[in-house]
């Protein structure tokens, strides 16, 4: 079976930006905030969170940076 | 049934459905918070408007394609319908706990003061109203104290209603073709992402969810609460600005989190179309377009203005608490979010402000943010196009007749047919805004006791309501507002989230098949 014929994994990858990172993201999100929900604040909790909003602010970066390249 | 009837029932129907379907996904909250007297509530708001709308889409389920007189009575008819069907589960969970039934099968609570507030009719068709047109005036005197499930439903109304009903249910349905597109221009949307609309708006869905997500996570690591982020998120991405606290965001009292709600809410007045090119890395959007460049350069300015104003007139003794209410009470204004950080309980309350920064506010609420975004008020691409508008006609009279000029907005050349469209368009959209702005001030002052608001106050407040902001002087509460004031905030509103022209549209149309005139 394929990742993609999951319903929700498909709807998103049919939705977005057809970007892998990104629809990575936004599958993670609801995952990450259910075990905050259920665990609280720890400093896993804490470091899972952090590291999904610094991989979207860098991978954003990272994409303007090679964007920004293409285009000189 | 004329054709015309026939294609507004199927639409409005689906509509209700989609609505319905919301009520019903609801129903997990009030699980998972174990309020079970809020079920049966929620599951029978659910089922009249599904059984409506099944009847209506079933019944006209042949019926033609929408065109752009449909369009427009459907985008404001079904707005309607959601603002009322919406206030069912504030009328029947605050009934079901009026009524305290079955108690200790569904371990039903004492009734709250707050929550009884709602079995008025009127104050819950406005806390929904407030809600889906991403307003958030609220009838509640404190959220805090409201069951969980309600505080959720203000949430989701507002975060649907941020992106749009129309844009769900066609999302939902995934109908293509030339009917959706024009239900999507209805609601106050002209911009695509792509070619075809129902991918434009599964895209406009995707940034929403990915960017509700990053809110959340943000506001939960600068230390508040899960359940306040996930609520404040939301509401704060959606610019609709409904609190899970007493005091909005000054409950919280945390400078990490009012610099965190910056970036959130400003996100929200940037038009979908943008983010989608920034997000794909073309970053160089952020000061190209024209829209998106002065969402910062009209923050910035309103709160330099309104920094000054507060700090050197002495409302607060330091620049910091200055720069930290000023620049979070404009920014929620002008992006139309309407959280608030200035309250007595703090600082110094927003009514308390001096009249010329209550004024400055006031204008961050008309202009608003970028057509295409989640705010409301007149958008800045209108400000824009009338304040080049004028100044494209008065710069006219200094050159001879002969000379070819041709006026410039966003890039584009525009001819001389198309300058007088864009500008006339403005005009119109603009005079009606201040006209019912007037309508909305005149029938405050009639109905609120005398004396006890400064002009100042009721222009705040009507503002607020027709912008789609939700800051408040003081004025909105199930006490404190007569109903006739509620009745006209309730139109201002509706008028405010669909841009005035829908509403007149559907109204003119009923009036005349009603046989008011010819």
């Amino acid at each position: 079976m394929n990742l993609t014929d999951i319903p929700v994994v498909k709807q998103v990858f049919e939705s977005g930006a057809d970007d892998r990172v990104y629809d990575s993201l936004v599958l993670a999100g609801p995952i990450l905030i259910a075990v905050i929900l259920l665990v609280g604040r720890s400093l896993i909790t804490l470091g899972l969170a952090l590291s999904y909003v610094a991989l979207f602010v860098f991978y954003l970066a990272y994409k303007g940076i090679i964007d920004a390249d293409g285009d000189v | 049934m004329s054709g015309s009837a026939a294609t507004i029932g199927r639409d409005l129907g689906r509509i209700l459905q989609a609505l319905a379907g919301l009520m019903f996904v609801s129903v997990v909250v009030s699980l998972a918070w174990g309020e079970f007297y809020a079920v049966p509530a929620l599951i029978v708001s659910g089922l009249i408007p599904f059984g409506i709308g099944r009847l209506l889409s079933v019944r006209f389920g042949d019926a033609a394609d929408p065109g752009k007189l449909h369009g427009m009575v459907i985008a404001a008819s079904g707005w309607l319908c959601v603002g009322v069907f919406g206030s069912l589960p504030f009328l029947l969970v605050a009934w079901t706990v009026e009524l305290s039934l079955a108690p200790a099968l569904l371990r039903t609570p004492s009734q709250t003061a707050t929550l009884a507030a709602f079995t008025d009719p009127l104050n819950a068709l406005f806390e929904s109203m407030s809600g889906f047109t991403g307003t958030g005036l609220t009838m509640t005197d404190d959220e805090s104290v409201l069951p969980h499930t309600l505080q959720w439903w203000r949430t989701f109304s507002e975060w649907i209603g941020g992106v749009g009903v129309i844009v769900l249910t066609t999302a939902i349905l995934a109908r293509p073709g030339s009917g959706s597109l024009t239900l999507y221009e209805s609601e106050a949307r002209s911009e695509k992402i792509h070619p075809s609309i129902v991918s434009t708006v599964q895209t406009i869905w995707w940034i929403f969810i990915l960017f509700t997500f990053i809110a959340i996570l943000l506001l939960w690591i600068a230390g508040m609460p899960i359940w306040g982020a996930i609520n404040h998120g939301m509401t704060g991405l959606a610019t609709g600005g409904f609190s899970i606290t007493d005091n909005s965001i000054a409950t919280y009292d945390s400078v990490a989190i009012d610099f965190v709600l910056l970036p959130i809410m400003l996100l929200g007045s940037i038009a979908f179309p943008v983010h989608y090119l920034i997000l794909q890395g073309d970053l160089r959007n952020l000061y190209r377009d024209l829209q998106t460049r002065w969402v910062f350069i009209y923050m910035s300015l309103g709160s330099a203005l309104l920094w000054a104003f507060v700090y050197f007139g002495g409302t607060y003794e330091t620049p910091f608490a200055a720069f930290r209410y000023g620049t979070f009470q404009f920014v929620s204004a002008a992006t139309c979010t309407g959280f608030q950080t200035a309250v007595d309980a703090t600082n110094v309350a927003l009514g308390r402000w001096p009249a010329h920064a209550q004024l400055t506010v006031t204008a961050g609420m008309i202009v608003g943010g970028a057509a295409g975004s989640t705010v409301g008020g007149i958008k800045l691409i209108r400000a824009l196009t009338l304040f080049k508008g004028i100044r494209f006609r008065v710069a006219d009279v200094f050159y001879p007749d002969t000379a070819v000029r041709r006026l410039t907005i966003n890039g584009r050349r525009l001819s001389e047919e198309e300058t007088r469209r864009e500008f006339e368009e403005a005009a119109i959209i603009a005079f009606l805004w201040f006209l019912f702005l007037v309508a909305g001030v005149f029938v405050l002052l009639l109905v609120l006791p005398s004396g006890e608001y400064t002009l100042q106050n009721v222009v705040f407040e009507v503002a607020s309501a027709q912008g789609n902001v939700g800051l408040s002087a003081g004025i909105t509460g199930p006490e404190s507002l007569p109903a006739l004031g509620k009745v006209m905030f309730l139109f201002n509103m509706w008028i405010g989230r669909l841009e005035i022209i829908p509403v007149l549209v559907m109204l003119r149309l009923v009036f005349r098949r009603g046989g008011v005139y010819t």
